[in-house]
């Protein structure tokens, strides 16, 4: 059984039928990238997994479940976690209570302070600013705290949206590090990226999005060294 | 987006060309200032009220301004989290005062509120905050949650028509006649401090409001659900995503915003000592008001918007409208009041602390 199945979902802006039958399955432990150009249904697939979006056709199972008619924070505390397009970190909220929201479903108080103290430990940055004021954050800093407020939910599965966006390459260099150290804690990720190069290097397997419809499929290696992958996206 | 965005979007007038609209803007500015400072320096001038009667407009102020700052976080709290501007609040504050009545008019007549206040007022107060929280979540239920993802001004109707709805329901039910509030001997008497004479409901008002507000801060502070709605009032969908139920918020907030109304009615009513239907309406829109002049969304704002409000509209006509000879210048506090409403939306519709809230967010 795989960790998270969508099977053939279709999702409709008004109108616009933006996702035509999108099928994706990620395996406990991998990663698992989308990537694609503007448009092509990346970010609108992600939102329907968590639940912000509903599909007019298709299901969506995480771990054998059915999460069609949930809502988004049912979808959270089942343990999926979505870090959003544009990191969306609460800017007047300090650091602190920033990761305190993101173990907001947990009841066990003591070892959601052990993750804490682990989340600081993997972002020192996030310690040194920790009463402060998450808007007064670099865009890399809102990154990291982004990632570790989804991580103190524990998540079985971490969905990912443009995490390099906007960031100077030394921190997307740094981003994609911290990737592969969430993956070997156990984490399963889904990383949807603009930056196919760097996302399919990372990837265990990606599938490439084209207005609403997978067009490819295959191992990260693979895809990064197909022909037509490397003249629509890596130029 | 906010409101400072938004403004920045706007073309600009050019440099050199005044339209009307300046004009009459400036002339209202020029005017204001030109009562406060002239009627300021003609009250000095004339110096007809001595420090006693300085006092109690000063203390009339903060006792009044405490009851609109409660009113204003409701206000503040429910726009916070649903952009929603509950129109319905000030009639949710009239509910409080009924039923507080309700206990405090055979607790009065018995003779026990007068020989166990302490008991009495609590129990006024429990049945006042009980009534105001239980009509604040069913309105939030039948009238607000149905609209919540309708764009436009549905939402903003619905609580137009829940005011009207609680105002002609409690008429209906209980007459439109003015019921006076009982006011036992301890309530009325008064003790000296300094030679300047308290009357001992001023204290109560602002002393149990202080530590109401109190409360209420450190709940939205330190609790999990405080911060959960300030999560929630800053960006809904990134709170959905770390499992906050949104809905269980906002319930959260009209029960925190419920309560503080059930307690501000209860003290509005013993400072006026009447209750009726429509009493609701003009607290309601001051405190609304209140809630912008302090920047609509802002706990603290919403606190000092009140007591500022409070404090003008009880010092302002001695102070401003007295010096330039108007005479009965007390009746006019209502026009002062909402001056400063207009004044403030017109020249600063951020408020106070809006502007620092404005930066924060981009």
């Amino acid at each position: 059984m795989s960790l998270l199945q969508v099977d053939d979902i279709h999702v409709y802006y008004d109108k616009i039928h933006a996702l035509k039958g999108i099928s994706v399955h990620v395996e406990e432990g991998e990663i698992v990238t989308l990537v694609g150009g503007n448009g092509a249904g990346k970010s609108t697939t992600l939102r329907a997994i968590s639940g912000l979006l509903h599909p007019r056709d298709g299901a969506i199972r995480f771990e054998g479940k059915a999460l069609g008619g949930l809502g988004a924070h049912d979808i959270a505390a089942l343990g999926i976690r979505h870090v959003p397009e544009g990191r969306r970190v609460f800017g007047r909220l300090t650091i602190a209570e920033n990761l305190d929201m993101g173990a907001f479903t947990r009841r066990d108080r003591r070892v959601a302070k052990d993750d804490r103290e682990q989340m600081l430990a993997l972002f020192p940055r996030l310690r040194e600013r920790y009463r402060q004021l998450a808007g007064t954050l670099s865009g890399g800093e809102q990154q990291m705290l982004a990632t570790a407020r989804a991580l103190m939910g524990k998540p079985r599965l971490l969905l990912m949206d443009e995490p390099s966006m906007g960031l100077a390459p030394m921190m997307v260099e740094q981003v994609f590090e911290t990737m592969g150290r969430i993956k070997a804690e156990g984490v399963t990720i889904l990383l949807v990226e603009q930056n196919a190069p760097m996302a399919l290097g990372v990837a265990d397997r990606g599938y490439v999005l084209e207005s609403g419809q997978i067009v490819l499929e295959g191992a990260g290696r693979d895809l990064l060294g197909d022909e037509r992958v490397q003249r629509a996206y890596l130029g | 987006m906010s409101g400072a965005q938004l403004a920045r979007s706007q073309p600009r007038i050019s440099v050199g060309r005044v339209s009307p609209v300046d004009i009459v803007l400036w002339s209202l500015r020029i005017l204001v200032l030109f009562v406060v400072f002239a009627g300021t320096i003609g009250a000095i001038v004339k110096d007809r009220y001595t420090a006693a009667q300085w006092f109690d407009f000063v203390m009339f102020g903060l006792t009044i301004g405490a009851i609109y700052a409660q009113i204003a976080l409701g206000y503040t709290m429910v726009y916070g989290v649903l952009r929603l501007i509950n129109f319905a609040h000030g009639d949710i504050v009239m509910c409080g005062a009924f039923a507080g009545y309700f206990v405090a008019s055979p607790l009065d007549r018995s003779g026990f509120l007068t020989d166990h206040p302490v008991i009495g007022m609590a129990a006024i107060l429990a049945v006042a905050v009980a009534t105001s929280t239980g009509i604040a979540l069913l309105t939030e239920r039948i009238a607000y949650r149905p609209f919540r993802r309708v764009a436009g001004s549905g939402p903003l109707i619905a609580a137009i028509g829940v005011s009207f709805f609680l105002e002609q329901t409690f008429r209906g039910m209980f007459g439109s006649s003015v019921k006076s509030y009982p006011a036992p001997a301890w309530q009325r008497s008064t003790f000296e401090v300094w030679g300047f004479n308290v009357p001992r409901i001023d204290v109560l008002v602002i002393g149990l409001a202080i530590v109401f507000m109190a409360g209420l801060y450190l709940i939205v502070q330190r609790t999990k659900m405080g911060t959960a709605m300030r999560a929630v009032a800053e960006d809904a969908e990134a709170a959905a995503l770390m499992g906050i139920d949104v809905n269980k918020v906002v319930v959260f907030t009209f029960v925190l915003g419920g309560a503080m109304a059930g307690i501000a009615g209860v003290f509005y009513a013993f400072v006026y000592k009447q209750v009726y239907f429509f009493m609701g309406f003009t607290p309601g829109i001051k405190a609304f008001g209140a809630a912008v002049l302090g920047g609509i969304g802002s706990i603290p704002g919403a606190m000092i918007g009140g007591v500022f409000l409070g404090l003008v509209e009880s010092v302002g006509p001695s102070l401003f409208l007295d010096g330039l000879g108007i005479p009965a210048p007390y009746q006019l506090r209502d026009l002062i009041a909402f001056t400063l409403l207009i004044m403030v939306l017109i020249f600063r519709p951020n408020g106070i602390f809006g502007e620092r809230m404005a930066k924060q967010r981009a």
